[in-house]
């Protein structure tokens, strides 16, 4: 008898169809076959499948049994078709009687334990994303996955501890209750930041600088010597970007979902991510690969922030990756089995220390490097990659001694995460309003063309500006960065033109020479 | 990279400064146009290769003075010190010379040449006693007698104990040239060498006291306190007790303006 059994593959984040026929036929020598350009793991499903549904107290047919994964010609991978296939076997085998249940509707995924359980699996959120566009779907998928699925609206999802417990769902001996719907808001609540601003000692200006990154999703290089905090500040970056909204945290939720990063019973990534790869990463890992790519670090970080501590060590062919997702927010990665795309719309925090031992401008420590070793350091970060980095501060080393005069009356420079966050969430409020209709959400990712529309300059400001370029021999590139961040400075204060107060503050950011 | 040989050397008057040397050169070869007045006044400024950020300072207010008096910068084309002296007399308009510690048919790293072409574009000159001869150690003394002898005085920005830049101010007593020390910080590697120098009275102490007075009459805090000592933008908020979104911005102006010098995020007077 022929049965036909529903399932998906995922490539990358878009997901398709996939439908496991299963044929156990009267005639011909007893044996397992599948075809449909299984991978190794999928080939193994064969003895995983045996296995469990013996080890679950099912009598495994002693036929001729064909398993064919249409489309025959995408090819399939990982461990997910496990479900499919037992469920498969089981009707075409004749061994269960069905009811109750149309499986034209149904879709099955999951990985099997050789004890009959069912293991967690990745991607189960793009299949309940997928089940949602076609009406009345109910998804069965391993329990300890299931969670991710419930913030779908319009779908059933059945978890499945083993296939016992599924069999006797799927004969109406013994339903299992659906996972009840949960609307991501009610997962989004309140997340304490990992980092608070006001536990950071010193460091004002740096401080000011993330406000600003955070306000105008500017990308912000810090540099100083090590041991200074400039990986502390990094981590109290996600702690005062907004919060994500629903839309933004089922994206986010995606890509971890298929790179398999979800903890178990975690329903949706609550917190903005944070990323810091570390400089030995290779290309892949940074912007995704494999055979079937998974997502890399970039696109992990996606909607939140991808710092690179020391980042004149990472190869510099694994910095040029990144050019491509800071411009477009998309990575594009091509292998044999077709290309896939990722999201990748990140904010880039990276650190430099000034020389290559660290101690150039330390109070105490001597420096011992010759000034060519330090052109040389710094060089090895690419113009186009410094061209996007519109903020540049100095994290410099803290002289503890001159810490102890801060009983200071409230200036505003010790902010902590909540007020600053307060602050960004206004400023970012002003953009939306001036980007609306453009695709653009932040005066980082205004072009020249919007810069000059835009973000209107104050004659006074714009002398100012004129003066600098002379004197530092900005190129237009600086020009135009200089602006846009200006204009983050007085969104924070509200203020509709840029005033020479902006300008001056945007000028302390300037690149190092 | 075009040199030449310089024929008789020994009977040319601006070069009669040599001629106190025991040792003196057999040939000279330069880059560049010969011009006599060049070594009319020179003042050789020398000191560490591992060059610090007062280092740095104290260059740029020596040099661009002593370019604005018309005198000639004359140093050894080293990094560090050496070549910052270079640039500086370079960005302000000055000449300078270059004594090299090798051959002048020595191949430059790029930007050692484009200095060496900065310089004698300037209307200055890079200078060897010797045509092939490659760097070594006992080069570089034998290029301080020469650094030494063509100059009226020497001064000694940063130098540690036992440098090449003591070398250079033991030269300058054996020829009699005036020698300055510039003093440092005593904790300062790079200044125990200049200190002794002043210490034991080999030196004459180098207090800039022409520059003291130009201080213009100000009551900018900021000013004030960065006169008191170089601070970080963090720093000046934190003593001035203002936001520093505010004193980021003051900075920019003042170092618009040149009233404050930033250098490796420190702010300093100018």
């Amino acid at each position: 008898m022929l049965t036909k059994i529903q399932s998906i593959a995922n490539l990358g984040l878009e997901t398709v169809p996939v439908t496991v026929e299963v044929d156990v036929a009267e005639k011909g020598f007893p044996g397992f076959t599948i075809v449909g350009l299984p991978s190794k793991a999928v080939g193994e499903a064969r003895e995983r499948v045996k296995t469990a549904l013996v080890n679950s107290g099912f009598p495994f047919p002693n036929k001729k049994i064909t398993v064919n994964l249409a489309p025959a010609d995408l090819p399939k991978d990982g461990a997910a078709y496990d479900l499919p296939m037992a469920v498969g076997v089981l009707v075409a085998g004749g061994l269960v009687e069905i009811k109750n249940t149309d499986l034209t509707k149904c879709w099955f995924y999951g990985e099997l334990s050789l004890d009959g359980s069912l293991r967690p699996t990745r991607g189960i959120l793009l299949l309940a994303l997928f089940a949602q566009k076609r009406r009345g779907s109910l998804i069965l998928v391993p329990a300890e996955s299931a969670q991710e699925a419930k913030v779908v609206p319009g779908i059933k999802v059945i978890p499945v501890e083993r296939m016992t417990e599924l069999m006797v769902h799927l004969t109406q001996v013994k339903p299992i209750t659906p996972l009840l719907h949960t609307p991501i808001e009610t997962s989004l609540e309140q997340v304490q930041p990992e980092f608070d601003l006001r536990d950071i000692a010193g460091q004002e200006q740096a401080k000011r600088a993330l406000i600003i990154a955070a306000a105008g999703g500017h990308n912000l290089l810090m540099w100083g010597p090590p041991g200074t905090g400039k990986t502390m500040l990094a981590r109290a970056l996600p702690g005062i970007l907004p919060p994500l909204t629903p839309q933004e945290a089922l994206e986010v939720t995606r890509v971890y979902s298929i790179a398999g990063l979800l903890t178990a019973g975690e329903a949706v990534v609550q917190k903005r991510p944070f990323r810091s790869p570390h400089h030995g990463v290779s290309a892949a890992g940074l912007i995704g690969g494999g055979t079937n790519p998974l997502p890399g670090e970039v696109s992990l970080a996606h909607l939140g922030v991808l710092f690179l501590d020391e980042m004149p060590e990472f190869p510099r062919s694994v910095l040029e990756a990144l050019r491509q997702p800071m411009e477009d927010g998309v990575i594009e990665i091509v292998r044999v089995s077709g290309h896939v795309k990722y999201p990748a719309s990140f904010t880039l925090l990276a650190a430099i220390n000034p020389c290559p031992c660290g101690y150039l401008g330390h109070p105490r420590r001597p420096c011992t490097c010759t000034d060519k070793m330090i052109a040389k350091y710094r060089h090895r970060i690419s113009g186009p990659i410094l061209d996007r980095i519109d903020l540049t501060v100095q994290v410099a080393a803290v002289e503890v001694e001159k810490l102890a005069v801060n009983n200071e009356p409230e200036t505003g420079n010790r902010v902590n995460s909540q007020e600053a966050k307060v602050m960004v969430m206004k400023a970012r409020e002003i953009q939306t309003k001036r980007f609306k209709g453009l695709k653009i959400y932040t005066n980082s990712q205004m072009h020249n063309r919007e810069v000059k529309q835009l973000a209107e300059l104050t004659p006074e400001a714009e002398n100012l500006l004129k003066m600098a370029v002379e004197k530092y021999d900005f190129s237009a590139r600086s020009y135009f960065r200089l602006i846009k961040v200006a204009r983050t400075i007085a969104d924070l204060t509200a203020v509709k033109e840029i005033l020479p107060q902006h300008m001056a503050e945007a000028l302390q950011y300037k690149q190092i020479a | 990279m075009e040199y030449k040989r310089l024929d008789k050397w020994r009977e040319r008057a601006e070069l009669k400064g040599l001629l106190d040397l025991a040792q003196k050169p057999e040939e000279l070869y330069y880059r560049g146009r010969w011009r006599k007045t060049l070594f009319d006044h020179g003042v050789a400024i020398v000191g560490s290769r591992r060059m610090s950020q007062y280092g740095r300072r104290v260059i740029e207010l020596i040099v661009p003075k002593l370019a604005l008096e018309g005198k000639t910068i004359i140093s050894g084309f080293m990094y560090g010190v050496d070549q910052y002296a270079h640039r500086v007399a370079l960005a302000s308009g000055g000449k300078t010379i270059a004594v090299l510690g090798w051959g002048i048919k020595e191949r430059l790293e790029a930007s050692d040449e484009q200095l060496a072409r900065d310089i004698i574009k300037a209307g200055g000159s890079v200078l060897s006693e010797w045509e092939e001869q490659r760097a070594m150690l006992w080069t570089f003394p034998l290029r301080n007698r020469i650094v030494t002898a063509l100059s009226k005085e020497v001064i000694v920005v940063e130098a540690a104990l036992k440098s090449g830049s003591l070398i250079t101010a033991a030269w300058a007593e054996k020829l009699g040239r005036k020698l300055w020390a510039v003093p440092g910080p005593i904790n300062s590697q790079v200044s125990q060498g200049t200190n002794q120098l002043i210490a034991t009275g080999q030196a004459e102490m180098w207090l800039d006291h022409s520059y003291q007075p130009q201080l213009s009459q100000t009551k900018d805090p900021l000013i004030l306190k960065v006169r008191e000592e170089a601070m970080t933008a963090s720093e000046l908020a934190r003593v001035l007790k203002q936001p520093v979104a505010e004193v980021g911005a003051q900075l920019s102006l003042l170092a618009l303006k040149g009233e404050v010098v930033e250098r490796e995020g420190k702010y300093y007077a100018s």
